[in-house]
């Protein structure tokens, strides 16, 4: 009986992975990553990967809503920081536990989109991005306005941890990199999905020509203001995963989840990686994330080389790397398909 | 009662009187044809009767409903589709995902056939049109006239009861014309009601048993294609007035 459900799952795997080259790939990945912390990193290292896995969902969120959508935001830390803090508060100050504080974090972010998206989603283009662009800005400086222990300059200090320290045994950081694995495994497997959906076309028809989707009978608002939802409630996700893994080491504070940076780290991995594909951003993250840790060494020197790296990747492969290869692979095997076909005849 | 009525439609943009006064009806099962010189009205009035410009006096009905001013969207929902002039693909999709968007209208998903999926209609609607061996090629790599039957059966996708055509034949080399004329034919056998604004009055006197003559955004004539083609108000309009 076992023997035949695992058969049945490796025969579904040959055919619909293993056959799929780009998808081997992306399988061989996940497993190297399965695998990384049986080479004993130091807990420096996995919390690094951590970080890049948080900010992966983030910047997979953000492709969803601007590579598909064409909805162009450059303040997507907004709901990062909102899930952050919401599931902070929940978890420290009114005991509740953390596998409840984030979904509820999320389903707030999915409130404060549809809430904003109403108004904001009515301007176009440039003006949409300036107004996304606005609202953490707001947020992250009314803060101030508030005192500790939830606002001022340091903002949340220490909101507790996905596992207490008596389970984790001396390994620390292990089970949450196995955590947030899992958890960037199955938003980017339900983003992939979301994405290549009948939903998914119609968010692309929408980035290629807004008049012509409404010629289609698309009701074009509607399908933004989910893309919007969708993509809050995904970034949802990784404000609550970051506030219980890195800001539990140190706190949740504006400038950490709401500044500037946070809205601009998703747009530079989304374009490394490759936009609009979903797993772009997730290569993206991983490689810049990393790639600025092997820079240590440069000290002062390391923004500089990481930067310049960046601008010739994006100049050299203007559609990203993940892209890149997948096309190569792609334009690979139609090639040994055709000759194959040739040495039939 | 006629399945369009438009009547007293009025559209200016500041000064200049777009539409002027135009009242026509089509009936089911006809096919009208809309003409008149470059600058006529005649995109403007497409415009107004599928909602993408608000007109400011007059009304347009449809089933003897009133449909003036509403969303474009609903309108195609109500069981109006257009063509645009300029062609205007989903460049990114497939041919096929391009027929899906229109499947995907909440009037294409309830008229869909028992156990028929929305891919099927789509590559039905692709073969209708000629398009099917080209289903998985990106739409920007297909070809004008190509792009042209696309938007056809992207329209034809949401099921309408009046197709809108503006300028179908634009651009299309005589075999084209050819074949979607007869494609066109086609469509009038199976039932459809349709508008067709065209330049290209040789091929449109074939299709259409009314014609509408638009000149400055006023309606100047109306009649059979032979009435209007002897009609010394429109030869003037088109080839100016005699010395």
């Amino acid at each position: 009986m076992v023997g035949y459900f695992f058969r049945r799952i490796y025969l579904s795997f040959a055919t619909k992975v293993f056959d799929v080259p780009s998808k081997l790939l992306a399988f061989l990945l996940f497993l190297l990553l399965l695998a990384i912390p049986a080479t004993r990193p130091s807990s420096y290292i996995l919390l690094i990967l951590i970080i890049s896995y948080i900010y992966a969902i983030f910047a997979a969120s953000w492709d969803l809503l601007v590579g598909r959508a064409g909805l162009v935001s450059l303040g997507h830390a907004l709901f990062f920081g909102i899930a952050a803090y919401t599931s902070a508060i929940l978890s420290k100050f009114y005991g509740l536990p953390i596998w409840a504080t984030i979904p509820l974090a999320m389903l707030f972010c999915a409130l404060v989109a549809v809430l904003l998206g109403f108004p904001s989603l009515r301007v176009k283009g440039p003006y949409l991005t300036l107004v996304t662009m606005a609202f953490p800005l707001i947020l992250h400086t009314s803060l101030f306005a508030f005192d500790p222990p939830i606002g001022g300059e340091y903002g949340i200090a220490g909101p507790p941890r996905f596992f207490p320290r008596e389970f984790l045994m001396g390994t620390e950081f292990l089970a949450e990199y196995y955590l947030v694995l899992l958890v960037l495994f199955v938003s980017a497997i339900i983003l992939y999905k979301i994405a290549n959906s009948k939903t998914g076309i119609v968010f692309v028809s929408i980035l290629d020509d807004e008049s012509a989707s409404k010629a289609c009978g698309i009701n074009v608002t509607k399908y933004k203001l989910l893309a919007f939802v969708i993509s809050a409630t995904f970034a949802g996700l990784a404000g609550g995963v970051y506030a219980h893994s890195f800001g539990a080491l140190g706190s949740v504070s504006p400038g950490g989840v709401l500044g500037l940076t946070t809205s601009f780290y998703p747009v530079i991995m989304t374009i490394f990686g490759g936009i609009g594909t979903i797993y772009g951003p997730i290569v993206g993250a991983f490689t810049l994330w990393t790639l600025m840790e092997f820079f240590q060494f440069a000290n002062e020197l390391r923004v500089l080389i990481y930067v310049s790296i960046i601008v010739v990747f994006i100049l050299k492969w203007p559609e990203g790397i993940a892209k890149f290869v997948v096309k190569k692979l792609d334009e690979l095997t139609e090639k040994r398909e055709l000759e194959e076909r040739e040495k039939k005849k | 009662m006629p399945l369009l009525e438009v009547e007293t439609l009025t559209k200016r943009f500041g000064g200049l009187t777009a539409i002027d006064n135009v009242s026509f009806h089509v009936d089911e099962g006809d096919v009208l044809g809309l003409i008149g010189p470059n600058g006529a009205g005649k995109t403007t009035l497409f415009k107004l009767i599928t909602g993408f410009l608000k007109s400011d006096s007059g009304t347009v009905r449809f089933k003897g409903e009133d449909i003036t001013g509403l969303a474009p969207h609903k309108i195609v929902n109500k069981g109006i589709a257009r063509t645009f002039q300029v062609v205007r693909p989903f460049r990114h999709l497939p041919a096929i995902a391009n027929v899906l968007v229109a499947c995907a209208s909440p009037r294409a998903s309830k008229k869909l056939e028992w156990l028929k999926s929305p891919e099927r209609k789509a590559l039905d609607m692709l073969e209708l049109v000629g398009l099917s061996e080209m289903m998985l090629e990106p739409a920007e790599n297909l070809a004008h006239g190509d792009l042209k039957r696309l938007e056809m059966a992207r329209a034809l996708a949401t099921e309408p009861d009046l197709l809108l055509l503006d300028e179908p034949f634009s651009g299309l080399n005589p075999i084209e014309t050819d074949f979607l004329t007869k494609s066109i034919q086609r469509l009038h056998l199976d039932g459809y009601t349709m508008v067709i604004v065209e330049h290209k009055l040789q091929a449109l006197m074939k299709l259409v048993r009314k014609v509408i003559v638009l000149h400055y955004g006023e309606k100047i004539a109306e009649g059979s294609p032979k009435e209007i083609s002897q009609n010394k108000k429109v030869i003037e309009v088109y080839m100016g007035r005699g010395v």
